[in-house]
């Protein structure tokens, strides 16, 4: 009796949650997977066709499209957002000084709307924008800088043998030794540029097109790469914060055991760090999978900036099946989409626990 | 006690006899415009009557707005239908045909009334229009000595003046360039070209290449100047940072030139002509009035509509400069012939939807997919990353398979 009672006040305080997810949730689903067997235009009866929008989706170019874009977005933006989240986390997490500084000024990127992130982005991949500025500075000074770095080793390889050949038994990287270097090449430097020696380049301007353009690198669409670059630095900082968790509850004698027993930074990061964290990978990577697999907001607010074939994901394709500009709704082609998407999403995360990270520790 | 009962009762016969009659449109600029219309010429002619007008301005994608109350039957009785997506808001069956109500087009441009056409059957009363027009800044065509742009050019005459407005000042571009079928077009309808033949197929011959060819080769012959390579998204951008020497838009650079350069001192000309065709081209932008096939309240609808659309309405947006009438009559309005650089902006747009190859910005409800194809190619030779044969060859390709004859 005792137990039934309580199974019930169980229930009453679960029924709005339930109510709501049976309605946006239950109810749409079995609403789009109707729809997505007949045609449909939103204003006229739907008319069964069978599996006639699946047929013609894998016929249509600019849905495998948005499947190779999606994909290949979702596997790259996870891969490389989740081993920077952690390594940022690691550094993060270390003592050093005003480490809460860094900690707040590494995380803001995520406090910024995706909407004003995808602006400011716009405008730094815009033809004569920042990042075509800032690389075309970067070739045009290349010979200075090439010559300082040239410089600086030069030196650096001059003392480290000038000090072994004492006997000393000195790293080649060592900070003091560095200094000194880094002193000298920069005098060097400067001095050759004050001769006239070395000069930048004159003429050089980048004018890589980042977004108004079909062109691919390694076979993915410059546009898309543009896309990889704003959501990684706009994800990172959630990630990065999720591990930091994780990390604190790391005891910190198994790194001084470790270190005591002579373990290296870079050793303890992947044999102790990695491993006691897999629980938190596991959600990091799930979380990012099924985020990076719907990416929509950015790809709908650049728009009009880039060529829709070469942003277009799986769920933008269903928007702009409901919703095309200027036409007649296709609103069972769209259904049919969401649920390739739908399948896609649960396939791509069981397959990541089964055969990727795992939420079993260690 | 009482009173306040016999009050109360007394309200409420008033309202149950008022008739609501909802109206929704885009909102931006055109808030201002139609709470205007309503406050000085809708509500004073509906006192009395019983008949209240309820706006709904809808900031962000009207068009998802609009399909997605219609289909759900919650429409405003009176709505806004852009000729963009008209033909697939037409199609819905929700859209009431006008002309079965008796409602009269004949004052209205017929090039107008023809827009919103389908089947025989008159779906919505031109609200207003647009087309397209060049801008030019004088003082830059003064400074460099060049006589300024007039209607007599054709597209070589024109280029070789803004040429020598760049070769003169050297700090100047003279046109800014943008890959965009809604500018680009009005150069090859100017060919004779048509979007569709008759079997519904878009063939992009002979004339099409020839407006193609002039129109991305601006750049490369020092003329143009991609927009995107300003900072800027559209022609009126760059002129109005006085960079560039000339601009390809409607009357609505008006409103952002006011805003964004005051003392901007720009004339405005008709569309230069095809050298060949003798002809010039234009678009139709244009935004109706329709009525909801399921609304409660038809008849007050009705009135509402006539009054939204009636001379009084359109006197008073055009003397404010806010938009451009639909009504004929209104040609020889003794605005369109005051001086000043906006009433010559109004006149030159007013007049090119009756000059040359006009069509409306509509194709055949086929929308942003069908020009995203041509927009492609364009931007594509525009940023030397196909030749003209590929960036046609491909755009073919894809036409024929987006049109069903491939």
């Amino acid at each position: 009796m005792h137990r039934r009672t309580e199974a019930l006040y169980a229930l009453g305080f679960l029924a709005p949650y339930l109510s709501v997810l049976g309605v946006f949730f239950l109810y749409a689903f079995l609403r789009t997977v109707y729809f997505s067997f007949t045609q449909y235009d939103l204003f006229h009866a739907p008319e069964w066709v069978g599996f006639q929008n699946y047929a013609a989706l894998f016929r249509e170019d600019l849905f495998l499209r948005a499947l190779r874009n999606t994909l290949f977005y979702s596997f790259f933006v996870t891969v490389v957002q989740t081993f920077l989240a952690l390594v940022l986390a690691a550094i993060l997490n270390t003592k050093i000084r005003g480490v809460t500084f860094f900690r707040t000024v590494y995380y803001l990127p995520s406090i910024l709307s995706s909407a004003a992130a995808t602006l400011i982005f716009i405008w730094v991949f815009q033809r004569r924008g920042f990042l075509n500025y800032a690389l075309g500075w970067l070739e045009a000074h290349a010979p200075i800088l090439l010559t300082f770095l040239g410089l600086f080793l030069l030196f650096q390889l001059v003392q480290v043998a000038w000090e072994r050949r004492l006997g000393l038994p000195v790293h080649l990287f060592d900070p003091a030794l560095a200094t000194a270097s880094l002193v000298l090449a920069l005098a060097l430097t400067w001095f050759l540029v004050a001769l006239g020696v070395l000069a930048p380049r004159e003429g050089i301007e980048v004018k890589t097109v980042w977004l108004n353009t079909r062109r691919e690198w390694l076979g993915v669409p410059i546009p898309l790469w543009s896309i990889i670059i704003m959501n990684i630095y706009t994800t990172i900082p959630t990630f990065m914060l999720i591990f930091l968790a994780g990390l604190q509850d790391i005891p910190k004698t198994i790194y001084e055991a470790a270190a005591i027993d002579g373990a290296t930074p870079v050793q303890q990061f992947f044999k102790i760090t990695v491993p006691l964290l897999r629980p938190v990978i596991f959600l990091v990577v799930t979380m990012s999978l099924i985020g990076t697999l719907q990416l929509f907001d950015q790809v709908a607010l650049i728009g009009n900036a880039a060529p829709l074939e070469s942003t277009i994901t799986l769920a933008y394709y269903v928007y702009n099946s409901v919703f095309p500009s200027g036409a007649t709704p296709k609103v069972g082609f769209g259904a049919g989409a969401a649920l390739v998407l739908a399948l896609l999403t649960l396939a791509v995360v069981l397959l990541q626990r089964r055969f990727g990270i795992s939420e079993r520790g260690y | 006690m009482k009173r306040l009962l016999v009050i109360a009762l007394a309200l409420l016969g008033l309202a149950s006899a008022q008739v609501q009659v909802r109206i929704s449109g885009w909102g931006g600029t055109d808030v201002a415009i139609v709470n205007g219309v309503l406050e000085n010429v809708v509500r004073p002619a509906l006192e009395g009557t019983g008949i209240e007008v309820v706006y709904e301005p809808v900031e962000g994608d009207f068009q998802q707005f609009i399909f997605n109350a219609l289909s759900a039957g919650t429409a405003p009785d009176l709505f806004y239908v852009d000729i963009f997506w008209s033909r697939a808001a037409f199609a819905s069956g929700k859209v009431a045909a006008l002309d079965a109500l008796g409602v009269d087009a004949e004052p209205f441009l017929d090039n107008l009334v023809q827009a919103f056409t389908l089947d025989g059957h008159l779906y919505g009363i031109p609200k207003d229009f647009n087309t397209l027009a060049i801008e030019f800044n004088k003082d830059l065509f003064e400074e460099a000595g060049v006589p300024f742009p007039n209607q007599n050019d054709t597209w070589e005459t024109f280029e070789a003046k803004l040429k020598a407005v760049v070769d003169r000042l050297g700090d100047v571009h003279g046109i800014c360039v943008v890959p965009d079928f809604a500018r680009f077009g009005a150069f090859a309808f100017a060919t004779g070209w048509k979007p569709f033949n008759e079997d519904g197929r878009t063939v992009l011959d002979e004339n099409f290449r020839r407006a193609f060819e002039w129109y991305t080769g601006l750049v490369d012959r020092g003329v143009g100047v991609l927009a995107q390579d300003l900072g800027q998204g559209w022609t009126g951008g760059c002129f109005a940072t006085e960079e560039v020497a000339a601009a390809i838009e409607g009357a609505w650079i008006a409103g952002f030139l006011r805003d964004q350069a005051p003392n901007l001192n720009y004339g405005t000309t008709f569309i230069p002509k095809d050298p060949v065709t003798g002809q010039r081209g234009n678009f139709i932008f244009t935004v109706s009035w329709s009525l909801y096939e399921g609304s409660k309240n038809k008849e007050a609808a009705l009135k509402v509509l006539e009054l939204l659309t009636s001379p009084e309405a359109q006197q008073w947006v055009l003397e404010r400069g806010l938009a451009i009438p639909s009504r004929a009559a209104l040609a020889n309005n003794p605005y369109f012939q005051r001086p000043g650089k906006e009433p010559q902006l109004n006149r030159v747009v007013f007049q090119g939807a009756s000059q040359g190859n006009v069509f409306p910005f509509e194709f055949r409800g086929l929308g942003a997919d069908w020009m995203n194809i041509i927009n492609e190619a364009l931007s594509a030779v525009l940023l030397g990353e196909k030749s003209v044969d590929q960036a046609l060859a491909d755009a073919q390709d894809r036409l024929d398979r987006l049109t069903g004859h491939k």
